[in-house]
């Protein structure tokens, strides 16, 4: 019995990532809170303010999701190391994106819409920047993972622009002329 | 007992490794992606997204266009946004603030026409409240206390978002000298904007109009530019960041942020 349950717990740990439904908009609100709050602060250098930032919102983006849709049919054709590393390079370059941008926006009215469910795995949440004379959207798109029931980021549109969208595109133009290798390096500058 | 022993040492060492592993989580996470690659779902995303193999939109000035891209790139990081920068230094963010809620509320005109001729009667109305709030109350629109007290936003509309709303297409991609990138669609629109901007008197026809001549719109329109840049220093920069290659880039960007614009 004890084993089982210490058995459960190990489980827990490792797939407490995520978030589950009813949690989206709380859990959201939170982080995104908990960053512009970071980023504000001056006692902290813009290092330690990128890595405390990408630290909240790491568990709840699904990076080799989004990896994989980038890529588009490319996907398929790679091995299993192709997609492993592609992934990796990828992730450090979503991290840094994201925060950037959240960056841009550090001093200003932040709300939090309700979130939509589009589909029975997907819901959508808005959060609207209350910038000078415009208001700035940043839809969040996230993805039920049937294993364990837990929502996952797999997009984020920032002023309708989905980023996902923006690489899938630039990356088969790449690949249309270019290796899938000179595309790694390419990504790692 | 031995084993349950062990087994708990075994967990404790685990839960130690989680703990710190969350400390130094951007670095590290590559361990919980071997996994997760195995069990993504398949090809469930496509249908979200555009073809990839999808042929380019028709893009017959191609090869000017990227000139002038990177035309416009150079003039930005070596004219605008030092200006810009020297600008912001000079005055305050409160007055910066201030000039672009000015620009903004004498822009009235626009934004309701284009409201209204695409039948978004409440924004027509919201639109009106800000501008004569905003007038009186707000002192000749230097500040917004629409926005700030009320709670009413500004509802941008263009000619160029009107005529997509009635179902005109964006025609092939033009980037303008200085003004960056557009569309023949877009570019129509820009010209009809510009009979309604009291901002803008080419012909230095119209008398009600501030500026009274074609230098005086590019001056005014200078300062706009100019002090909208000192409000948003960095963003291009963090655009550009995306980009592989400038000139696709910023087009489809473009072209996406404007559909994105007229199906609101």
């Amino acid at each position: 019995m004890l084993q089982k349950l210490l058995l459960l717990s190990i489980i827990f740990t490792v797939f407490a990532y995520g978030v589950e439904e009813q949690n989206i908009k709380p859990v959201l609100d939170k982080k995104i809170t908990k960053v512009l709050k970071i980023l504000k602060n001056p006692s902290l250098t813009m290092k330690q303010k990128e890595k405390k930032s990408i630290a909240i919102m790491d568990p709840i983006f699904s990076y080799p999701t989004m990896a994989k849709i980038s890529l588009g049919k490319k996907w398929k054709t790679l091995s299993k190391k192709q997609k492993r590393t592609f992934t990796k390079v990828f992730e450090h370059k979503m991290k840094y994106a994201y925060i950037d941008k959240l960056k841009l926006y550090h001093d200003q009215k932040v709300i939090t819409k309700q979130p939509k469910k589009i589909k029975k795995n997907r819901i959508t949440l808005t959060t609207k920047i209350i910038g000078n004379n415009e208001t700035y959207k940043i839809v969040n798109s996230f993805f039920k993972k049937k294993k364990t029931n837990q929502w996952y980021i797999y997009d984020v549109k920032l002023a309708g622009v989905s980023i996902i969208q923006t690489y899938r595109k630039q990356f088969a133009a790449f690949l249309k002329t270019k290796s899938f290798k000179a595309l790694l390096s390419s990504l790692k500058k | 007992m031995r084993r349950k022993i062990l087994l708990f040492v075994f967990v404790l060492i685990f839960l130690e490794s989680c703990s710190t592993k969350k400390v130094v989580a951007p670095t590290l996470t590559i361990d919980t992606n071997t996994s997760q690659i195995s069990d993504i779902e398949t090809d469930e995303f496509s249908d979200e997204y555009e073809d990839e193999k999808k042929e380019a939109p028709l893009d017959p000035l191609r090869n000017y266009n990227e000139v002038m891209t990177s035309f416009n790139d150079s003039f930005f990081i070596y004219v605008l946004d030092p200006v810009s920068r020297f600008y912001a230094n000079i005055f305050h963010h409160a007055i910066r603030t201030s000039l672009a809620n000015v620009i903004h509320n004498l822009q009235f005109p626009m934004r309701f026409s284009n409201n209204l001729l695409q039948a978004k009667f409440k924004n027509t109305t919201e639109e009106t409240e800000r501008f004569l709030l905003n007038t009186t109350l707000g002192i000749g629109g230097l500040f917004d206390p629409a926005s700030y007290y009320l709670n009413i936003q500004a509802h941008n509309e263009d000619f160029g978002q009107t005529l997509g709303f009635y179902g005109v297409g964006a025609g092939f991609h033009v980037v303008l000298p200085l003004l960056g990138p557009s569309n023949v669609r877009d570019f129509l629109g820009i010209t009809m904007d510009g009979y309604i901007s009291p901002l803008i008197n080419i012909r230095g026809l119209e008398n009600y109009k501030i500026p009274h001549n074609i230098l005086e719109s590019t001056g005014i329109y200078g300062l706009q530019i100019i002090n909208k840049n000192s409000l948003n220093l960095g963003a291009y920069e963090t655009l550009k960041k995306d980009a592989m290659d400038l000139y696709p880039f910023l087009r489809d960007f473009y072209e996406q942020k404007r559909l994105s614009d007229i199906q609101e």
